[in-house]
């Protein structure tokens, strides 16, 4: 299996040093995900945009967070760290609520997906269309994580109490300078 | 998001315009099925005036797909581009899908 294809639990990963990271939070309003991550991609630099791309990808993050994590609690906070360049996007979204603890079957069920691409099983491809848990509805698209793996191409963690996804991005063809992340079971 | 139709002959095209994001992608779906339940057996999704798509309009879009397909109904999705074909490929799903590139070659398939 190749580095960036499944989600890592170590909470002493890398990507969570928040050093260098600006701060923000939001409450848990699912209605204003899309503002809430343009807030944050706003400050990014037009050249890493690619489009609306990474509004997109962050968006995911926001979405999953409010709606999986503070199942909708207007109570309940997400907060962010996240810091960009011309050559990188590094973003850890942590919620309140209590952890994909899915993560495991999450991995398996990303595994035999790409197990389906790989054998060009369209058959059996579509039950690993979407991932379902006990708590999703119609509006769960199901799929969010798989296109994160796939952008998020230095690594998509999480801490161990599941609830903060870190994430990065390079736009350079590099790793994060001056972090090993391959040191880091990835 | 705004859903046009329009009709050449035996074939539905569905004109989409907006956003195909958590807050309205269910209302594509919704107009999907109801096609399916008319009976209409070859249906293209224009995407040319969609500039944003997030993992609800995947989903939307899968659920489309499959229903379709379970009728034995036929789909072509046409004039995808943008961030919508790089979300599409980020969950390795261009392959799949029955994507062409403009709604005139979905009309010489689906005619």
């Amino acid at each position: 299996m190749t580095k960036r294809e499944e989600i890592l639990v170590d909470g002493n990963h890398k990507l969570f040093d928040k050093n260098g990271m600006f701060y923000k939070e939001f409450p848990s309003d699912y209605r204003q995900v899309r503002f809430f991550s343009m807030l944050i991609v706003q400050k990014a630099p037009a050249e890493i945009r690619d489009i609306n791309l990474l509004e997109q990808q962050v968006s995911e993050l926001i979405k999953n967070a409010i709606r999986h994590g503070n199942k909708k609690d207007p109570e309940k906070k997400i907060r962010i760290w996240a810091s960009f360049s011309k050559t990188c996007a590094h973003l850890i979204v942590e919620d309140e609520g209590e952890g994909f603890k899915e993560v495991d079957r999450w991995n398996d069920f990303n595994k035999k997906r790409n197990e389906c691409f790989l054998t060009q099983n369209f058959d059996d491809l579509e039950k690993y269309f979407c991932f379902k848990t006990d708590h999703s509805t119609e509006e769960d698209g199901g799929n969010a994580l798989f296109a994160s793996l796939e952008y998020w191409d230095g690594g998509v963690v999480l801490n161990e109490s599941r609830n903060a996804f870190a994430v990065y991005k390079s736009f350079s063809g590099k790793k994060r300078p001056g972090i090993d992340i391959s040191g880091s079971q990835m | 998001m705004e859903i046009g139709f329009r009709k050449y002959r035996h074939i539905y095209i569905v004109d989409v315009k907006g956003d195909m994001d958590l807050y309205n992608a269910h209302e594509l779906k919704n107009v999907v099925n109801r096609l399916i339940d008319k009976r209409i057996s070859n249906i293209i999704i224009n995407l040319e005036k969609v500039d944003y798509i997030d993992s609800s309009g995947i989903g939307a879009l899968i659920h489309i797909f499959t229903s379709i397909k379970r009728n034995g109904y036929n789909l072509r999705i046409s004039n995808v581009h943008g961030s919508v074909a790089k979300v599409i490929k980020l969950t390795k799903l261009m392959g799949y899908f029955p994507i062409v590139d403009e709604v005139k070659t979905a009309l010489q398939q689906l005619s």
